[in-house]
């Protein structure tokens, strides 16, 4: 840094079009990106309360009752592929084929949709059998952690709807490949966390009991300690 | 300067703490010393502090003091030329590193050395070294109040039963004293400066902390978590007693107390008007229910054990309905006043036990202790609109003299 | 397009209320959010004066238990979310695009978005005031004494859902630093010549960012069980509050992190330049930055030794928290040789860098004595801890954001503060501050808890709360002649001139107060100090430096203001704050989260389909 002279550069360009970044990486794109490392905790800290109370619910009913891992499994077929679908659909953008984004960008919303539905569908049965919000600390954790995941999907439902309907009445170029680029990161993302929640809730959580007799509140930071010992 | 200042500040703050007020304090009551603690593991913590602070104040010097000199030596002078740029010094950082880092790791090895001193494992083998065993006392904390069982007051002797008192917990000299930690409500923090640090009281979990008195005396004690309204005042007592007045102490819970005339009026209001009973157990002097043969105070006693049993087992009792089934068996929410007269305070460590303070806290207990849950349960405090009790001053002070009597066989007034 | 922007014309004046209600400057912003922080830090300081009166002395009842418990809740509460954090916002704000040569932040109206949220969620805690539901659990609020049985009334709901709104604020600001200062640093500034400010600006707020979501989790936890009767901190169901306190302390060690670090920037920009002499192992005190980052993440539990984790876990959380010693301890040595044979000028804002530094010391050694986790079970929720607190929040942070305050006084607003008043608000807040908060030592070793609304005489603890009372006023004394001197030389101070400290960073290069545009012509940046590389090649040429000149700033385009942030908060902090308006009715429990909700989707799709610069204002924006 010995010596250096500030000349000046050519004046910028105006902030409204698509930048000049320093990394190259869009603003937006960079904005999901640090989004999706700060969801990543979020879920984090939800999925970590579910394993800390994981069996330690005192009344009925427990997973064992009520999970039916074969329905979800269903769904989370379902989900999968809305993220194939999705990735069809950054594909064609980036192409610049408007007709065939349009057409992957509906199959990825009827896909979440149909998601949502079996959400849907689960947990009024869920409550039909008896298992509402407040029943135990299974109901709570469980509805608490899958409910706010499926406000991620519908939230993302509606982003797609927007970005179907600007598409189709906007042949222009619009949207842009970053744009639905954007949206398909988080699409992904939410993807990904469906998958550990699937995994952790369902095929490993899903056959969980009462807490064994004795132990109760002990038992739920075991892991937890077990990993600093 | 502003060293010398702050180091002065330290000095002048400990010769204040020669004061023999001290008996709540941590340090001990001549500076730098390690007297006036009253145990093992407070001393364990002195020590460690004390060097902790040594070494801070060491470390401090030496820091604040080159700040100092360097701001004062390298004041700007008119004129002054444009000090050498130097951007850094590699050996420097990496001296400034690794020294913290040894005194660091040399600080933190005793400290986990000590730490493992201090748990309950110890005091059982300190025990043995003596022969003893260990008194395990059940501490609840309740808002605001504490609650001291002993389920064997008097290890290996067999006879000895459940022992109960309230915000004042006597234990024998030099025996090692396990506390296993209960909570009914909220987090509480059991604290006894001159004897041990803090542990926690959490409900659904029972923590286990110990300490061990070497004189007897009478020692403070405070609740150290936040808890509500009236945490400032959730206050105790430890009294260390000879090993035979400790026995009498016990053995009294099982004794009938003599009552004068006015004494067994006041049961009346005790068990009747007043149903004090509906929440309060004595002990020793039981009278029978006519009603069902039984003696009302064993009853009431019964169903504590009940209680209890069910606090301990509530993880497991599935029944419960969670929205509203915070229910025990049956309430039982207020302190054990089998051996009152013992008492120094009332209030948990609020006010001296005496007559007068006895009458007012019956009739007016908020004018005593803003936020207290008794004139919250208690009946006869929500019949009359200024919320004192519904009592005549005839049955208060009948009330008062059997009061005051309880314990009075173990502890003369 | 026909979007609903059509339906309101587009803000274009750039005076008066309006327009800042409804800017986007991030200049404009900063000054919003210092006055804000200073407000509310002024709130939360005739809290603490509260306090301070009722504990003058033993058995004193100025206050009842209540309200006590409500003060040092919201004292906390106020001072660290509502005064130091949003102060740490007003200098990212103000300078960040300023010392990376950038216009603006990347997102212009997401940072109008931020400021109101928190305003607004701001208000939304105080407003518990109105109709006496004070929040009462301690900054911290302990589950299960926040479970319904054990805390009745709407106060600690005031608090969650504040919370929860000023988390959201944060969030998004925090967003928007991370991506401006990695994508908008101007040609050259790579990132190890970005100043020391910035770094720390960057690594605050990615910390934020990370930070956040752990305590808006744990503010859902304990708002579903509230609002909605669920378990997570029911004991009776078997939850456990031990899981409130990992989860608070998991978000709350960093935040006491992303409570330093700014000012510990500040700090790292005035030592420099009062000494003439460039930062001492400028490499080193960035990475020491960036492990103090990353160590607080490995710390947490030492808030919670005494809850009963068992030996190991204390031992573990023991070395952890005593090795975060070693990097701080760096940082101050590197101050330190920044200083040693300079050629310092010990004006206002070096005072205070320098009483930052003397006082954080202090702190971090009180620190180093509560991770000794022992030791600590005799320390711990005593006057010590609060002592510890004060040390490094006043002492460190709020020592910090005034060194700041006063070395970017001329910037801000082109004029100079008054030199002899500025000293005599630094040693009166100096004597004041050891006088509250060094005696607080000794009453905590002495076995005074904290929290306590009152004490019994004989404790021997009157001669100390006595000595912290009377500091407490020598402090509201020197904040006093601050409020003074700033106001009196924003209008009577001399001209400040662009560059009065002669110092290194970019900001410096442009006149005093920054055009909007900021940079005429966006910098070339060819080495760490850069400004300084500037003058002294300037100064060896026998020339000086003069600051950028005006331009026409029609010619620049910068983003037009919007009322869209400004909607879409007010409908955020409504969300919150209906649900303390529950009306029992089944189908809409909370019509007025619901209109809330409403009110956010369409800021959201008003601003969505704003373009940032409205083209055809642009010129007849500006007088
Ligand atoms: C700005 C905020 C801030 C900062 C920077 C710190 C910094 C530190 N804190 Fe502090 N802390 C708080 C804010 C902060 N703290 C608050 C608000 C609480 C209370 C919460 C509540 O209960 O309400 C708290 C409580 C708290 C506790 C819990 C106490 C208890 O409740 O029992 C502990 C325990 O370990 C602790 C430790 C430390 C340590 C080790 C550091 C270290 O980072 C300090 C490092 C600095 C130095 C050590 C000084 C400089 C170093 C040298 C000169 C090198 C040489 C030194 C040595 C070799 C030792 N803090
Ligand atoms: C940034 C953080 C910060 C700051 C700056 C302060 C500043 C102060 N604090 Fe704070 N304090 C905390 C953070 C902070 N505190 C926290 C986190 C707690 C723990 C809370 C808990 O336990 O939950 C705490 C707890 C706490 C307690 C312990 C309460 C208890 O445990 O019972 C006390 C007691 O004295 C106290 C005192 C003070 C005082 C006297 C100041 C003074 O320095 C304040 C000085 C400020 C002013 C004086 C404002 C300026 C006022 C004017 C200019 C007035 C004039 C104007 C008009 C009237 C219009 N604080
Ligand atoms: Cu019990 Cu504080
Ligand atoms: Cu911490």
């Amino acid at each position: 840094m010995a010596h250096a002279d500030t000349t000046h550069a050519p004046p910028a360009h105006p902030p409204a079009h698509e930048e000049e970044t320093t990394t190259g990486i869009n603003h937006r794109k960079l904005l999901m990106w640090v989004f999706l490392g700060s969801d990543c905790l979020f879920f984090g800290s939800l999925i970590a309360t579910y394993m800390v109370y994981r069996g330690q619910s005192i009344v009925g009913p427990y997973p064992r009752d009520i999970i039916d891992v074969p329905i979800t499994t269903v769904s989370t077929f379902v989900l999968l592929m809305s993220s194939f679908a999705m990735v069809m659909g950054v594909a064609a953008a980036r192409n610049g084929n408007q007709k065939r984004l349009i057409q992957w960008l509906w199959l990825t919303i009827v896909l979440g949709s149909i998601f949502i539905g079996f959400q849907v569908y689960e947990f009024n049965l869920f409550r039909v059998e008896g298992l509402r919000y407040e029943t135990n600390l299974f109901s709570s954790t469980f509805f608490t952690l899958t409910g706010f995941h499926g406000a991620h999907v519908t939230l993302g439902i509606f982003w797609l709807i927007c970005l179907a309907i600007v598409a189709a009445r906007n042949p222009a170029g619009r949207p842009s490949h970053l744009d639905v680029d954007i949206a398909g990161l988080y699409w992904h993302f939410v993807d990904i966390v469906w998958i550990v929640i699937f995994t952790l809730l369902y095929l490993i959580g899903g056959f969980d009991g009462p807490p064994e007799a004795g132990h109760a509140a002990v038992q739920g930071w075991n892991w937890v300690t077990g990993l600093i010992s | 300067m502003v060293t010398l200042a702050l180091l002065g500040g330290v000095l002048i703050l400990a010769a204040l703490g020669c004061d023999a007020d001290a008996h709540q304090s941590i340090l001990s009551s001549t500076p730098w010393t390690l007297d006036g603690v009253g145990g093992p593991v407070a001393r364990e913590q002195l020590l460690l502090f004390n060097v902790l602070l040594w070494t801070m104040v060491i470390v401090f010097v030496l820091v604040e003091g080159a700040l100092l000199y360097a701001a004062i030596r390298f004041r700007r002078k008119p004129g002054d030329p444009l000090p050498p740029q130097t951007h850094g010094h590699t050996p420097l950082e990496i001296a400034w590193t690794i020294v913290p880092t040894i005194l660091i790791l040399g600080l933190g090895v005793w400290s986990v050395i000590v730490l493992f001193k201090l748990e309950p494992g110890e005091a059982i083998a300190l025990a043995r070294v003596e022969g003893k065993e260990p008194v395990r006392v059940e501490a609840v904390g309740h808002q605001w109040w504490w609650e001291f069982r002993y389920e064997d007051p008097l290890p290996g002797d067999e006879a000895t039963k459940l022992v109960t008192t309230a915000n004042e917990m006597r234990v024998p000299v030099n025996t090692p004293i396990i506390m296993d930690l209960k909570s009914d409500d909220v987090i509480h923090s059991f604290w006894i400066p001159k004897l041990a640090g803090k542990q926690d009281v959490v409900p659904t979990k029972t923590n286990s902390m110990w300490f061990l008195a070497e004189e007897t005396g009478m020692y403070y004690g405070q609740c150290a978590e936040f808890c509500g309204t009236a945490h400032a005042q959730m206050k105790f007592r430890v009294h260390v007693m000879e090993d035979a007045e400790y026995k009498a102490w016990v053995a009294g819970f099982a004794e009938p107390v003599q009552l004068s005339a006015e004494a067994t009026r006041g049961q009346l209001v005790f068990l009747g008007d007043g149903q004090c009973v509906t929440c309060h157990t004595v002990g020793a002097s039981d009278v029978v229910d006519p009603a069902t043969g039984e003696g009302v105070q064993h009853a009431r006693m019964q169903t504590y054990i009940e209680y209890t049993e069910w606090l301990a087992k509530r993880a497991d009792e599935r029944l419960l309905d969670v929205r509203t089934g915070n229910e025990p068996p049956t309430a039982f929410a207020a302190p054990n006043l089998t051996d009152l007269s013992c008492r120094v305070t009332l209030g948990a460590g609020l006010v001296d036990r005496n007559r007068e303070t006895l009458r007012q806290w019956v009739r007016d207990p908020d004018s005593i202790k803003p936020g207290n849950r008794m004139s919250e349960l208690a009946v006869i405090y929500q019949t009359k609109l200024d919320h004192r009790a519904d009592l005549t001053e005839a049955q208060l002070g009948d009330l008062v003299e059997y009061l005051s009597a309880q314990g009075s066989n173990v502890c003369p007034q | 397009m026909v979007t609903i922007t059509g339906v309101i014309p587009r803000p274009s004046t750039y005076t008066g209320l309006w327009s800042w209600l409804t800017t986007v400057d991030h200049k404009r912003i900063g000054a919003l959010y210092g006055f804000s922080a200073f407000f509310f830090f002024v709130v939360g300081g005739i809290e603490a004066g509260i306090m301070r009166l009722q504990l003058v002395t033993s058995d004193n009842s100025l206050v009842s238990a209540d309200w006590f418990n409500a003060m040092f809740t919201m004292h906390g509460t106020t001072m660290i979310f509502m005064a130091i954090m949003p102060f740490g916002a007003t200098f990212f704000n103000f300078l960040i695009p300023l010392m990376i040569g950038a216009r603006d932040v990347a997102f212009p109206r997401l940072n109008a978005f931020s400021y109101w949220t928190f305003l607004f969620g701001a208000l939304l805690m105080h407003a518990g005031f109105l109709i006496g539901q004070v929040p009462d659990a301690g900054w911290f609020s302990y589950a299960n004494l926040t479970a319904a049985p054990f805390s009745e009334g709407k106060g600690l709901d005031f608090w969650a859902l504040s919370l929860q709104v000023l988390g959201v604020a944060s969030l998004a600001a925090g967003f928007n630093f991370v991506v401006t200062i990695i994508n908008m640093r101007a040609p050259g500034m790579s990132l190890m010549r970005m100043p020391v400010f910035v770094w720390m600006t960057l690594v605050t707020s990615i910390l934020l960012v990370l930070a956040f979501p752990i305590i808006t989790v744990a503010l859902i936890e304990l708002t579903a069980d509230r609002q909605f009767g669920a378990n997570f901190f029911n004991t009776a169901a078997g939850g456990d509050p031990i899981l409130w306190q990992h989860l608070f302390w998991l978000f709350g060690h960093p935040e006491v992190y992303i409570l330093i670090l700014p000012a510990m920037g500040v700090v790292s920009e005035i030592i420099p330049t009062f000494s003439r002499k460039p930062l001492f192992g400028y490499p080193v005190v960035i990475f020491s930055g960036i492990v103090i980052a990353i160590m607080s993440w490995a710390v947490w539990s030492h808030h919670m030794f005494t809850v009963g984790l068992g030996a190991i876990a204390n031992s573990v959380f023991t070395i952890t928290t005593m090795l975060i010693a070693v990097p701080t301890g760096v940082k101050i040595f590197n101050w330190i040789g920044t200083m040693w044979s300079g050629s310092i000028d010990l004006r206002t804002p070096m005072l205070m860098a320098i009483g930052f530094v003397a006082l954080f010391i202090v702190g971090g050694l009180s620190g180093v004595s509560h991770a000794v986790s022992p030791s600590d079970f005799q320390q711990q929720d005593t006057y010590y801890i609060v002592a510890h607190i004060h040390y490094v929040l006043f002492g460190g942070a709020i020592f910090g954001i005034f060194a700041g305050i006063y070395y970017w006084y001329p910037k801000i607003t082109g004029k100079m503060y008054n030199e002899l008043l500025g000293k005599i608000h630094f040693w009166l807040m100096f004597i004041g501050m050891n006088l509250t908060f060094f005696p607080m030592h000794y009453a905590g070793l002495n076995g005074m808890p904290r929290r306590i609304y009152t004490y019994a005489e004989g404790f021997g603890w009157e001669g100390m709360n006595l000595l912290a009372t009377i500091g407490y006023f020598i402090i509201v004394i020197s904040l006093l002649i601050f409020i003074h001197n700033f106001f009196r030389s924003i209008k009577k101070g001399e001209e400040a001139g662009h560059d009065p400290w002669d110092a290194p960073t970019l900001e410096w290069s442009i006149s005093s107060p920054p055009p909007v545009y900021n940079f005429a012509e966006v910098p070339v940046v060819r080495g760490q100090d850069a400004y300084w590389i500037t003058k002294r090649e300037a100064a060896a040429r026998g020339e000086t430096v003069p600051a950028e000149p005006h331009v026409d700033p029609d010619t620049i385009h910068m983003p037009s203001p919007s009322y869209w942030p400004l909607i879409t908060s007010f409908g955020v902090v409504w969300i919150a704050g209906g649900l303390l308006i529950d009306v029992g009715w089944d189908y809409i429990r909370f019509p007025i989260s619901f209109i809330g909700g409403i009110i956010t989707i369409i800021g959201v799709i008003g601003w969505s389909n704003e373009p940032a610069a409205e083209e055809h204002h642009e010129a007849a924006g500006h007088h």
